[in-house]
């Protein structure tokens, strides 16, 4: 800039104004799509990393492979479950504790009922403590990946087909860890779903 | 489990002892359990503590002031204005832990600091006023002392993250596979605590009014009619989750706080040192009555907390499995249908 | 030196005498108003009535508390149209430490700080004529008054078990979706929603304005720190606001369209929420302290007669605060699950934030160190911020350890440690500012007397509110509760007594303001004498409607130090 003062108001200050200030709008823009991206960015994270007691989701090779490597230490797991305050239902695990040897693919079962007089479905949420075992838990099948329908007094017994990772052996965080928690709370769905189209039995 | 474990030995031979004891002493327990069972009030505090003086099972226990609750300055207990000043008295290891690394590295280093900030100050308000500094002096850098003023700040942050994450690795051992679970619930407002591994016992927290908790000798807004009774000097596993909305179970003598989160559970270790009565109040904001959702845990000898399962209708892991696995059995699903989800 | 700006205030005038206090009507001026000191004048003011309405909230919240039990709570229930149970009482109160955190955050100190002091001294010390985007500038500050007349509505209409949003400031879900029926938590957000747009065209106004708009020869590097800190909280502004923005959307169409995004029944997770509350949280309280650190600068400066000490450190230790801000966010959720490894690196990066700040602290004190310093009103309260800052920050480095939180978290003394930084840091700065602004501003002399009273009553009084919670925080007193065991009543009464006398210092402040308005000694250009060297007091007081018709220069011959023009 000159040592003559030039004039406040001139079209050339405007124009960069224009550029900075929508610069600065897009940085918003940005930031709020970042704000939204961040419900499955927030998913990916917890699934990929086992973030928050977030379990992995395997396949049949994945547990086969996982066998293979099974040495025959065995650990505790067990089993809760929750509903929330809504749901009608009567929902535990068949046994509180169990020990499995890891590595090797395992069944639990869990009991729910329905109380009310309506035909009920619900969502089951779920995660491991201590949070750190995670990305060791792997479930094979299980009654979470979808939602469950139950008629008036109708109770079923609904499985978990897991295994936990070898992997967790050589891992620093999990030392020490005796027993693995996993956790399940029944919640039910906003949108009633009528029984037939769910059809459990 | 061939795994070596990094948790204290301490812990582990207290647990084992405990547990030990806890065996030892079963069949009398059960025998003085059995007479009693057929009290239809046995779960209900009120009935056993009027039944208490005749047939000795479970009273609820005296709290002690002073312990477990927060300090009156005004009471006459000695030391009470002091003792409001600080935390309360700790009954955990983690705690003492903790509270010794506030008392003994944070608050002197804040002090000092907040001190010496002060006395700058001052020093400067005296010496370099208009009337005794009348020019101002020019000087603007200073490398030394700039650099001084960064590194000294780090080096204290070091001296307190060193015991900080210390602290933050004992919080977070795990409890050993035996640990006694109690599983906190926090509904719009009151506690449930449920024991799995004993029978399912379900215990129903809500605060005492104000009077009944007076003439009960306990504090008003913390005493509750159905204590959370957990054994002292065991590890205990912890665990939260809420039915509702988001409260936390927080106990300030054992310096333990955890969310308990709709649709998540949350687990941490506690191991009480002694018996005794612990206050805690709720304290994630959960609505209107958020104030009045207190926790009472109180904490009893093994032989004496396996008397309450008992007394509550429910039964110590193992030695009980099968004389209650019929019973168990028997309200099991009539129709199962396995779902094989996919 | 003192005559540089004077001399300069003639050239101006001579300038600029035409139309420079050319005005427009009533309507036009304070309604449609483009000019940036009318603006910040009127946030100003909105920020005072804001500051009215939550101090007399925490008034409220103070009575009852004053001891256990449940006393006046009812009759507010039934005064904002609820019912008469106790239930509907205990809602109340938490209606009314939403509306204070909501207040004093968005409706008070934002408003202060960036939009009064930020519009009128932005322009002024850059050498610019206005900021970049006028009408823009209108638009945000009228943004920020429907926001605040969102929020009062909301306190009428049903929230739940009452009248009222009483979701805290935080608006956690599942509290704020399904455990609040009513539409009164919908215009709370909708209230954030239009205070936070107002904000971020205000930060949009600002970058451009501090980027664009610098007067030839006012760099980077030469413009007064409270420029700079404005700037950095602008970008805060910017870059934290939208992810609130989002997840408050979120919270409507929770509650009011059917998604899931926290809440668990649909596979979201409330955890969530806080991440993205909290990750505009975090930085959200250095928005509030930034513009307070620049104006504690330029008040330690003018009344030391001495530069500011390590200028560039300054200004960097502020963005290195900005920056820093947004990766320790989840030092606010220690106790809601996090695993160890992720608490450790919280803890950690908390404590950093300590270093940039003690740098601040340290070259305050050594800016004044050799000074000739002049105890003005201004200055003891620039005073009364270092210390009481200092204070609050080292409970704050108490706080950042995550194992010592797990007994802290949501107790008094969190209260007592953000009231510390903010209703003493914040408080402070705002009134260190406005006084050492007050006569540019105005045109008149505030009393020194009454100002130097204000500060020492209000002093003992925050202090006396606000020390003993945090004995009642580490005795266990949790925060939100409008009612508490008995052991508490002593600490919580002598609060009380500290509130009446921070209260009785206010009328302090407000005869000071109507006394110099109505009498007060007409203040010369520069009152402050040759410690004050930037621009806006080689102005006249006040400012003419129009100023720096023709730009100032600031030639390169001259240090970073002094950022008056080169006349003379």
């Amino acid at each position: 800039m000159a040592s003559h003062a030039p004039l406040a108001h001139d079209a050339e200050t405007a124009r960069r104004n224009a550029r900075v200030g929508l610069m600065a709008f897009a940085g918003a823009l940005f930031m709020l799509g970042l704000g939204y991206a961040a419900v499955p960015l927030y998913e990916m994270f917890c699934r990929v990393t086992g973030f928050g007691g977030t379990t992995q989701v395997a396949s049949a090779s994945d547990a086969a492979r996982a066998e293979a490597l099974a040495s025959g230490e065995r650990i505790s797991i067990r089993f809760d479950a929750s509903t929330a305050s809504d749901m009608p239902w009567t929902f535990r695990p068949s046994q509180a504790t169990d020990t499995i040897t890891i590595g090797q693919r395992d069944i639990a079962t869990y009991v729910a009922r329905n109380n009310s007089p309506l035909p009920i479905t619900g969502t089951a949420t779920f995660n491991v403590e201590p949070e750190q075992a995670g990305k060791y838990f792997n479930k094979i099948q299980c009654f979470c990946f979808t939602e469950q329908t139950l008629a008036p007094g109708q109770e079923v017994t609904m499985p978990v087909l897991y295994y936990v990772d070898p992997a967790m052996l050589e891992d620093e965080n999990m030392k020490g860890v005796e027993q693995i928690t996993l956790s399940y709370t029944f919640h039910r769905t906003k949108d009633p779903v009528t029984l037939a189209s769910a059809g459990t039995d | 489990m061939g795994q070596m474990h990094t948790r204290m030995k301490i812990a582990t031979l207290a647990a084992l002892a405990a547990f030990a004891a806890l065996f030892a002493q079963v069949p009398a327990v059960a025998q003085d359990a059995a007479a009693q069972a057929t009290a239809p009030d046995a779960g209900m505090i009120e009935a056993v503590s009027e039944a208490a003086a005749t047939e000795g099972s479970y009273t609820p226990m005296a709290p002690t002031k002073g312990k477990g609750m927060p300090t009156d300055p005004r009471s006459d207990e000695p030391g009470a204005m002091a003792k409001s000043l600080t935390f309360q008295d700790q009954y955990t290891d983690n705690g003492i832990y903790a509270l010794g690394m506030h008392d003994y590295i944070l608050l002197p280093v804040i002090t000092v600091i907040s001190l010496f900030v002060l006395g700058l100050l001052l020093y400067v308000i005296v010496r370099f006023n208009r009337r005794a500094n009348p020019v101002a002096s020019k000087t603007t850098h200073n490398t030394m002392i700039e650099v001084v003023w960064t590194i000294v700040p780090v080096i204290i942050l070091v001296v307190i993250a060193v015991p900080s994450i210390t602290l933050l690795a004992r919080q977070y051992e795990t409890p050993p596979a035996e640990a006694v679970t109690i599983k906190a619930t926090g509904y719009q407002w009151y506690w449930g605590y449920t024991y799995p591994d004993h029978g399912e016992i379900e215990v129903v927290s809500n605060m005492l009014p104000e009077d009944e908790a007076v003439r009960r000798g306990e504090p008003g807004q913390l005493a509750v009619d159905n204590r959370m009774v957990v054994p002292a000097g065991v590890p205990l596993r912890i665990q939260t989750t809420a039915s509702d909305v988001i409260h936390a179970f927080a106990v300030p003598s054992l310096w333990f706080k955890m969310d308990a989160v709709p649709g998540r559970l949350n687990e941490k270790l506690l191991t009480i040192k002694e018996p005794g009565v612990y206050y805690g109040q709720c304290s994630e904001l959960c609505g209107s009555r958020h104030a009045y959702m207190p926790i009472a845990i109180e904490a009893l000898p093994p032989e004496e907390f396996a008397a309450w399962v008992k007394a509550q209708g429910g039964s110590m892991p193992g030695e009980e499995a099968e004389a209650a696995a019929p019973a168990s059995e028997e309200a099991a699903p009539e129709q199962v249908a396995l779902l094989t989800a996919r | 030196m003192a005559t540089t700006a004077e001399g300069f205030d003639i050239h101006h005038d001579d300038h600029a005498h035409d139309h420079a206090d050319h005005k427009p009507g009533f309507f036009a001026r304070w309604f449609m108003s483009t000019n940036h000191k009318d603006i910040g004048t009127m946030y100003l003011i909105f920020a005072i009535i804001a500051g009215i309405v939550g101090g007399a909230i925490s008034g409220i919240m103070r009575l009852e508390l004053a001891e256990p039990g449940i006393q006046y709570l009812q009759w507010w229930a039934q005064f904002m149209g609820g019912g008469n149970d106790l239930n509907t009482a205990l809602h109340m109160w938490n209606v009314f430490i939403t509306a204070h955190g909501l207040i004093m955050v968005f409706f008070m100190v934002m408003p202060a700080m960036i939009g009064g002091f930020g519009n009128w001294f932005v322009p002024l010390m850059i050498g610019a004529p206005d900021m970049a985007f006028p009408r823009m500038n209108n638009v945000s500050f009228w943004l920020t008054v429907a926001g605040f007349f969102s929020l009062l509505f909301s306190l009428f209409v049903p929230g739940g078990s009452g009248p009222g949003a009483g979701t805290g400031w935080t608006v956690y879900a599942p509290l704020s979706t399904s455990g609040s029926v009513g539409p009164a938590v919908d215009f709370a957000i909708f209230s954030l929603h239009l205070s936070g747009a107002g904000s971020i065209l205000g930060a949009t106004n600002f970058i451009t304005t501090i980027f664009n708009m610098r007067a030839p020869g006012m760099t980077l590097h030469k413009m007064p720190l409270f420029v700079w800190s404005v700037l950095v909280t602008a970008f805060l502004l910017l870059l934290a606001l939208p992810v609130l923005a989002a997840a408050i959307t979120m919270l409507l169409t929770d509650r009011n369209f059917g998604t899931t995004f926290f809440d668990p029944a649909g596979g979201g997770d409330p955890v969530l929420y806080q991440h993205l509350f909290w990750f505009f949280g975090h930085p959200e309280v250095y928005i509030m302290i930034l513009p307070g650190f620049g104006m504690i600068s330029q008040i330690v400066a003018t009344f030391s007669r001495k530069p500011v000490f390590g200028y560039l450190g300054m200004a960097y230790a502020m963005v290195a605060i900005g920056v820093v801000g947004f990766i320790v966010w989840a030092h606010h959720m220690y106790t809601v699950g996090l695993d160890v490894n992720t608490k450790m690196y919280f803890t950690a990066a908390t404590m950093v934030i300590a270093v940039p700040t003690g740098v601040k602290i340290f070259s305050w004190i050594a800016t004044m160190w050799g000074g000739s310093l002049e105890f003005k009103s201004p200055m003891v309260w620039s005073l009364g911020f270092i210390f009481l800052f200092t204070v609050g920050g080292v409970t704050g480095v108490v706080l950042a350890n995550g194992g010592i939180d797990d007994n802290l978290h949501d107790t008094y003394y969190v209260v007592a440690h953000f009231h510390y930084v903010l209703s003493m840091g914040a408080v402070f700065s705002m009134f260190a500012g406005f006084y050492y602004w007050f006569p540019k501003m105005s045109g008149r002399m505030h009393s020194e007397l009454l100002s130097h009273i204000h500060f020492w009553t209000f002093f003992i009084g925050v202090n006396v509110i606000f020390f003993p919670q945090h004995f009642l925080g580490m005795q266990g007193m949790p925060r939100r509760y409008p009612d508490y065991p008995e052991a508490y009543t002593f600490w919580h009464e002598i609060s009380t007594y500290g509130y009446y006398i921070m209260a009785g210092s206010m009328i302090f402040f407000f005869v000071n303001i109507l006394y110099a308005l109505a009498a007060g000694k007409k203040a010369e250009a520069n009152p402050w004498g040759e410690g004050a060297t930037t621009l806006e007091w080689t102005l006249p007081s006040p400012p003419p409607y129009h100023q720096f018709e023709t730009l100032p220069v600031i030639t390169d011959s001259m240090d970073y130090h002094d950022h008056r023009p080169a006349t003379a």
